[in-house]
């Protein structure tokens, strides 16, 4: 792996940004069992004339979220009745035992919040690939559903390091990008997610404020036409574009694009 | 009722929650709402069954975006104020703006405003937020169109209510501005059009007195605007006030202290048929002794000597065992004659008291009251003669300007103060005329401060001001700072307008009632822009009214160029002519000569021959001279052929 400067200047190319954001409260412990209540949001906000507006209608919901085999059916069935309800131990096999920890019920109906506020994104970004051509940048990565994974007018960024995809070598050469550099793009593969091109970006300049500051990872449809290396500078120079408006006051704004952080703001509103 | 379309939307926090007399809404950021809009709320939540609507008027406005500090903005640019303006995204930006309430619809419970749509107030929206509905409807009609509201889109006649401009219920007007913008004279121009326009026939007749107190400012109002423009005449005809100059116009002017010509700088010769002389004698002028007197000059024994005279020697035969005979004094003249006859025989009986008054105290009240015909020189005439206000026959929809420009100042009261107390006079006894009299004084700091010594003229605006609306006495009256006039008279005024605002004066306590944005739009008002209180409006309405369709000052001087300061004679034939206009400069010249008279005489019988207006204009003046002349008697008959001027008569046409 390498470390490049992306070529050219900055350049304006997003034409909308997507996020979704999540909330998760325990209501109320019935018999001892955690009751959450989760309410997700997605939005994709698109950019006309410097300003966002919401494109579709943002995708809502709320639920309570309860483990099915723990509860009594006529008590579940009543609950269900009122309110949407979701099963967290729905994909539980079988074979094994049932949890009761409160805790571990507690991060299972966690997971199943966040699993649907990634169903609300995906929905979105499928939506989006399905009807527009110009490109989308989604918070996060793009593998989640095929169809989004293979759209070239797709863009995804990662903007946390907890899994970094690059080790010895490479790693020093990721962690040592200046600002307004990016490394050559790799191909992340797995078993059961679609084949995508992905590279870090040196978005801002680190100085003394560590190692990932203002570092992001990008992530784009393997299948570009003017070949990986052409699109990866091009992506780059648009991420590179949008440094400004700066994202403060988000803690996260080194790795922040403006647009994510309105499409967050906006959520935050509407899920009130 | 018409349906805007939606502005915005009614937003309240804990920190800034709405009340029962103000609400907060946000807008888009091109919406057309600024400061002074009216708003209309439609709740979305009935109260008893009832959907509420509020009306308000915004007062306030912010606009702010997501930057927590400026110093985000900066690290965003790197410091680079060009940077911002090339990002690819505007932040996002809020327009908030606070609305004083007008008018809850019910009125009751009263209640913080709800959350709900903000529409632009349509036409019908106006007269409901500003409780017009109640004096325009069918049958009530009392509105006194005074200018129109116009803001995104909505233009909306804005009325004032008879009954609380001009009385009974409240009445007077204040208007303030700085000077120089054409908005204090103008204004009151234009709504005393609209008055006259307006005023309903059967409250009764209605005129105005114009103290002119400056300039040329009121000297043409019955000459047509130069020209109006397509707008204000829109705005005439959508007021409903014809755009035309005032009809019925009387001016009154003191003569010059040379006496020759009027003191006013309406003199042209085109314009003299409706200018009088103001010429009072001594009994007028001795009623109002206080004005010209001030308490250092009259102690209790001067003013008990004064009532004296007043009560026991003027106009009347006055006998006393130190006069020969019994003396009747009606002008200065002759009380100047009565003061040495008397004080003579003090001398030569070596008497120091005379009717309990000293002769230190007679002394000084004959110094005072024979100085007052030199003061006021123009005005008060020694012999007595008087030319005035026609008090008992004031014609409706008529407007008489008072000219006292070129007076001094004593004198200015001295006008001042005697006009208006005939005029509260004829009112009392219901025998002015007209039913309301508005009095229109500009300046009225100087004549109503709110400090320095309680003056004669300012307990009587005190008075009116307080007591004129039951009479019909109402007052109008323009300053440039309101904070320098008596707080009695402004807090009296029913209604007050206000034109562009000196900063400094909007600093003053007077308007602690104003949010920063409606002081910051007072202080850059355009000309032709007024903010407006009346009882009937919860908050001021910002209004624009048409410039007047009268000749201002300054272009009528332009032209109409004051007359040239004449000799005695052509003076003279210029006087008379207006009462025949067969006489000649010759005739004029021939009659003084023969006649031989002092300057005092030959004004004096050109003033007497002005005041009676014979029928025999030529025979009567030379009656008036001394009798040097062969004199024809005056008589009263059929109107003579009246001749015109002869063409070779260089004071002609």
């Amino acid at each position: 792996m390498r470390a490049r400067t992306v070529p050219g200047e900055p350049l304006v190319g997003i034409a909308a940004f997507l996020d979704g954001i999540q909330r998760s409260h325990v209501r109320a412990h019935l018999q001892g069992i955690p009751a959450v209540h989760g309410a997700v949001a997605a939005a994709v906000r698109l950019r006309t004339d410097r300003r966002l507006s919401a494109w579709a209608p943002p995708v809502r919901s709320h639920a309570l979220y309860l483990p099915q085999p723990l509860f009594d059916a006529t008590d579940y069935a009543a609950l269900a009745s009122r309110c949407a309800v979701v099963d967290t131990l729905a994909d539980h096999d079988a074979a094994q035992p049932l949890p009761r920890h409160p805790g571990d019920l507690a991060a299972r109906a966690l997971t199943a919040v966040q699993r649907d506020r990634e169903r609300a994104e995906q929905a979105l970004a499928t939506a989006w690939v399905r009807e527009r051509t110009d490109p989308l940048l989604i918070d996060g990565g793009i593998a989640g559903t095929e169809e989004v994974a293979r759209s070239p007018q797709v863009v995804g960024v990662v903007k946390s390091h907890r899994t970094l995809y690059v080790a010895g070598d490479a790693m020093a050469t990721v962690l040592g990008l200046r600002e307004g550099e990016r490394s050559t793009a790799v191909v992340v593969a797995s078993p059961r997610r679609t084949p995508i091109a992905t590279w870090y970006l040196r978005l801002r300049d680190a100085g003394a404020r560590g190692p990932f500051f203002g570092l992001v990872r990008v992530e784009i449809a393997l299948e570009a036409p003017d070949g990986i290396t052409a699109r990866a500078d091009l992506v780059s120079r648009w991420l590179l574009a949008e440094r400004a408006p700066v994202a403060l006051p988000d803690a996260r704004w080194d790795v922040m694009v403006y647009g994510i952080r309105e499409c967050e703001q906006y959520l935050t509103s509407i899920l009130q | 009722m018409t349906e805007s379309p939606i502005l915005g939307r009614v937003v309240a926090t804990e920190r800034k929650p709405n009340t029962p007399h103000e609400f907060h809404f946000w807008t888009a950021l091109d919406a057309p709402v600024g400061i002074g809009t009216i708003v209309r709320v439609a709740s979305e939540r009935p109260i008893s069954g009832v959907l509420p609507t509020v009306y308000g008027v915004v007062t306030e406005g912010f606009g702010y975006t997501d930057l927590q500090t400026p110093l985000h903005d900066v690290l965003g640019a790197d410091g680079v104020p060009g940077a911002s303006a090339i990002a690819p995204t505007e932040r996002t930006e809020i327009r908030l703006y606070t609305a004083a309430v007008l008018r809850h619809v019910p009125e009751e419970p009263l209640q913080p405003v709800p959350m709900g749509t903000v529409h632009l107030a349509t036409e019908q929206d106006v007269q409901l937020a500003l409780r017009m509905d109640s004096y325009l409807q069918p049958g009530a009609a009392r509105g006194i169109p005074v200018g129109m509201y116009r803001a995104g889109g909505t233009q909306a006649a804005v009325h004032l209510d008879a009954d609380f401009l001009l009385g009974p219920e409240a009445a007077h007007l204040s208007i303030s501005g700085v000077s120089g913008l054409a908005t204090k004279t103008s204004a009151v121009e234009w709504l005393l059009g609209s008055i006259f326009a307006h005023f309903p026939q059967e409250k009764g007749g209605v005129a105005a007195v114009c103290f002119n107190v400056k300039g040329p400012d009121l000297c043409f109002l019955d000459q047509p605007a130069s020209s109006l423009s397509d707008d204000e005449r829109a705005m005439y005809a959508a007021l409903k006030v014809p755009a035309e100059p005032f009809k019925d116009v009387q001016y009154y002017a003191p003569w010059t202290a040379k006496g020759f010509q009027l003191a006013t700088l309406r003199s042209n010769e085109a314009l003299q048929e409706n200018v009088q002389p103001l010429t009072w004698g001594l009994r007028e002028t001795l009623q109002y002794a206080e004005v010209l007197l001030n308490k250092d000059d009259v102690d209790a024994k001067a003013d008990a000597l004064i009532d004296f005279i007043k009560e026991r020697v003027l106009d009347q035969a006055f006998s006393d065992a130190l006069f020969d005979a019994p003396v009747e004094v009606r002008s200065f003249a002759d009380l100047e004659k009565w003061f040495s006859t008397l004080l003579r025989a003090m001398e030569s009986r070596n008497a120091d008291v005379w009717r309990t008054h000293h002769v230190a105290t007679i002394r000084k009240v004959r110094n005072r009251l024979t100085n007052i015909s030199t003061r006021c020189r123009g005005l008060v005439t020694d012999d007595g003669s008087v030319s005035d206000l026609p008090f008992g026959a004031f014609r409706d929809r008529a407007v008489y300007v008072v000219d006292v420009a070129n007076l001094e100042e004593d004198a200015q009261d001295l006008v001042f103060a005697r006009v208006v107390s005939q005029l509260r006079e004829y009112l009392e006894k219901r025998q002015l005329g007209v039913s309301q009299v508005v009095v229109f004084v500009d300046e009225l700091n100087k004549y109503a401060p709110a400090d320095g010594p309680d003056t004669y003229v300012r307990k009587m605006l005190l008075d009116i001001a307080e007591r004129g609306r039951y009479l019909g006495l109402v007052l109008f009256g323009a300053q440039q700072f309101r904070s320098q006039v008596h707080r009695r008279v402004v807090g009296n005024s029913g209604t007050a307008l206000y034109g562009r605002m000196d900063p400094d004066e909007l600093a003053t306590p007077g308007y602690q009632t104003l949010a920063p944005a409606t002081k910051a739009r007072l202080a850059t008002l355009e000309k032709g822009q007024l903010m407006v209180r009346h009882p009937h409006f919860g908050q001021p309405i910002f209004v624009r009214f048409p410039r007047p369709a009268v000749l201002t000052g300054r272009e009528g001087v332009e032209r109409f160029p004051q007359a040239e300061e004449l000799p005695l004679d052509a003076a003279i034939t210029k006087a008379l002519r207006r009462l025949d206009p067969s006489i000649t400069l010759s005739w004029v010249q021939d009659s003084i000569a023969l006649a031989g008279d002092s300057e005092d005489d030959i004004l004096r019988a050109r003033n007497r021959t002005l005041q009676t207006k014979p029928d025999d204009v030529k025979a009567f003046f030379r009656a008036q001279l001394k009798k040097r002349v062969a004199a024809e008697p005056a008589r009263r008959g059929p109107a003579p052929l009246r001749a015109g001027p002869p063409l070779d008569d260089p004071y002609g046409g």
